[in-house]
């Protein structure tokens, strides 16, 4: 794990620890995802004999995010029995944030030809899209091979790829999982981005007024509601993918409110 | 024909071993780059193979890692580098070139890479595509450079043979399981297996990854067309960046040279 996540996601930490596994910090380049999976990769290669290399999102060469996805596909599955008994028919729309994407393409895949269903991704904007420090490679950023996956990405004009900004750690990352990229390019997946504010604001209302505190990578998918439901008709049916459970972030949100256990 | 493949013929013909040294452009900067070039060739290289630094360089150890980011400080792209080059062409036509770097810095410069001339760098070697690929798959069709494809110790038998038969330089047999500058070398292992290349390919088959001693130089090369030394000569780079009395590096390759012959 990248040494800044393991920072900010230290009860995520502690709890790997009591289930008996070790974590190692990553200390190079920007400390976060991107640094821990080239770590991974170089771990992998030297301990191949006796080691599986396994990726927890969608992305990478194939067929890992073929495999990801379809595990996570389960959820896209369920949300369509379910919307049959509450709805009686499918929802308006889906909406789920997008790092590398995996609750993302869990939950779109099955819906991919359900094209009465709009499927969202939430990208994170960081400090906003437009300066440039985010992590929203499908709203910012262009085609690039990172990780062994071409997708889009966040590169500069020699391609290099460019350090991230968003104060979630599971959407700090530069790629996106390529099946992201496809359907956003043929236009059958809508890509946004919130920035760290709107998210943080989400986190407080959810958690405040439906006593469920959402990761900050959901809490991205969340605030998108306030601007989507002004487009919807009140009668919209409209699903948010909890993708994780924010006791995880209580450190980084009690920082960031100034407050100290 | 081109300067690397008529180089290495050459050799072959005359029973001698290839020695190629790799150094990172812009580590500690340009015009360094360019005496250490010319300092190579004085001391009995052979071929040179210029590492084109990259944000995330997944097959490389700390110490290439570390090389990488010094030149990504200095801001130094693959258009700097071919102007590198050609600089070094100024004084020397003889003496081979192998761009080596990673997938995403040369298909952000198709065009660049299209308008490499007869007079500049003869050949491409790209770490993280399949060995099967090259970069004719992502539209670059030079003639004027040829390519090299990795071969590991964990390389099933039937791929040794469509990638043997994919590079047009030479092939490049990694030594051991683990990334730049390791040092488990299993020399058993690496005999069986050059001789399985060799089967299959009459294209020069070189030796890299952890080769430090005069002993690993001279075992390895008595079993392969020749020997890459990179980590060794980037430690030395990096030691004596200030002082830039790179006395020891000429030493260093002249001993190796000796240890091949």
């Amino acid at each position: 794990m990248g040494a800044e996540d393991v920072r900010r996601q230290s009860l995520n930490v502690y709890r790997i620890k009591l289930l008996g596994a070790h974590v190692h910090p990553v200390d190079s380049g920007s400390a976060t995802l991107k640094d821990a999976l080239n770590e991974a990769l170089r771990d992998w290669v030297t301990n191949v004999d006796d080691t599986y290399y396994i990726i927890g999102s969608v992305t990478g060469p194939h067929p890992y995010p073929m495999i990801v996805r379809d595990f996570n596909s389960v959820v896209g599955k369920e949300v369509i029995e379910q919307s049959k008994d509450l709805f009686g028919k499918m929802p308006d729309a889906v909406v789920a944030c997008v790092g590398g994407g995996s609750n993302a393409m869990g939950i779109f895949h099955p819906f991919i030809d359900i094209q009465e269903t709009r499927l969202i991704g939430v990208e994170a904007g960081g400090e906003g899209v437009s300066t440039g420090e985010h992590a929203a490679p499908l709203n910012d950023g262009t085609p690039g091979v990172l990780h062994g996956a071409r997708s889009y990405l966040m590169q500069d004009e020699s391609g290099q790829v460019k350090d991230t900004k968003s104060v979630s750690a599971g959407l700090d990352y530069p790629g996106v999982g390529p099946e992201h990229s496809w359907l956003k390019d043929i236009g059958r997946a809508e890509y946004v981005a919130v920035s760290d504010d709107d998210a943080l604001k989400a986190f407080h209302e959810v958690t405040e007024l439906e006593g469920i505190m959402p990761a900050l990578e959901t809490a991205h998918a969340f605030a998108y509601l306030e601007p989507l439901m002004k487009e919807l008709d009140s009668s919209a049916n409209v699903v948010v993918n909890v993708s994780g459970r924010g006791d995880k972030d209580i450190n980084t949100v009690a920082e960031i409110d100034g407050i100290e256990f | 024909m081109n300067r690397l493949t008529s180089k290495l013929q050459n050799l072959k013909e005359n029973n001698k071993k290839a020695l190629v040294a790799y150094l990172v452009a812009g580590d500690p900067d340009l015009d360094t780059t360019l005496d250490l070039m010319h300092l190579f060739v004085d001391s009995g290289v052979d071929v040179i193979e210029i590492g084109v630094p990259f944000t995330d360089p997944i097959a490389e150890g700390p110490t290439i890692q570390k090389a990488h980011d010094r030149a990504l400080k200095n801001n130094i792209s693959l258009k700097m580098i071919l102007e590198l080059v050609d600089k070094f062409r100024e004084t020397n036509t003889e003496t081979p070139i192998v761009l080596m770097g990673y997938l995403n810095t040369f298909i952000s410069h198709i065009d660049l890479v299209q308008s490499i001339g007869e007079n500049s760098a003869d050949s491409i070697l790209v770490v993280d595509v399949p060995g099967e690929l090259n970069l004719q798959t992502y539209g670059i069709t030079n003639p004027n450079i040829n390519t090299i494809s990795l071969i590991s110790p964990t390389t099933k038998d039937d791929r040794v043979e469509s990638i043997a038969k994919n590079s047009t330089g030479f092939i490049y047999y990694v030594t051991l399981r683990g990334v730049t500058g390791s040092s488990n070398l299993n020399i058993e292992e690496i005999k069986t297996n050059i001789q399985k290349i060799q089967q299959y390919s009459d294209a020069p088959t070189m030796a890299g990854f952890g080769i430090k001693s005069v002993e690993d130089a001279s075992t390895l090369a008595a079993c392969s067309d020749g020997i890459v030394i990179g980590s060794s000569i980037v430690e030395m780079i990096a030691d004596e960046s200030k002082t830039k009395e790179f006395g020891r590096i000429g030493e260093y390759l002249r001993e190796m040279k000796t240890a091949i012959s």
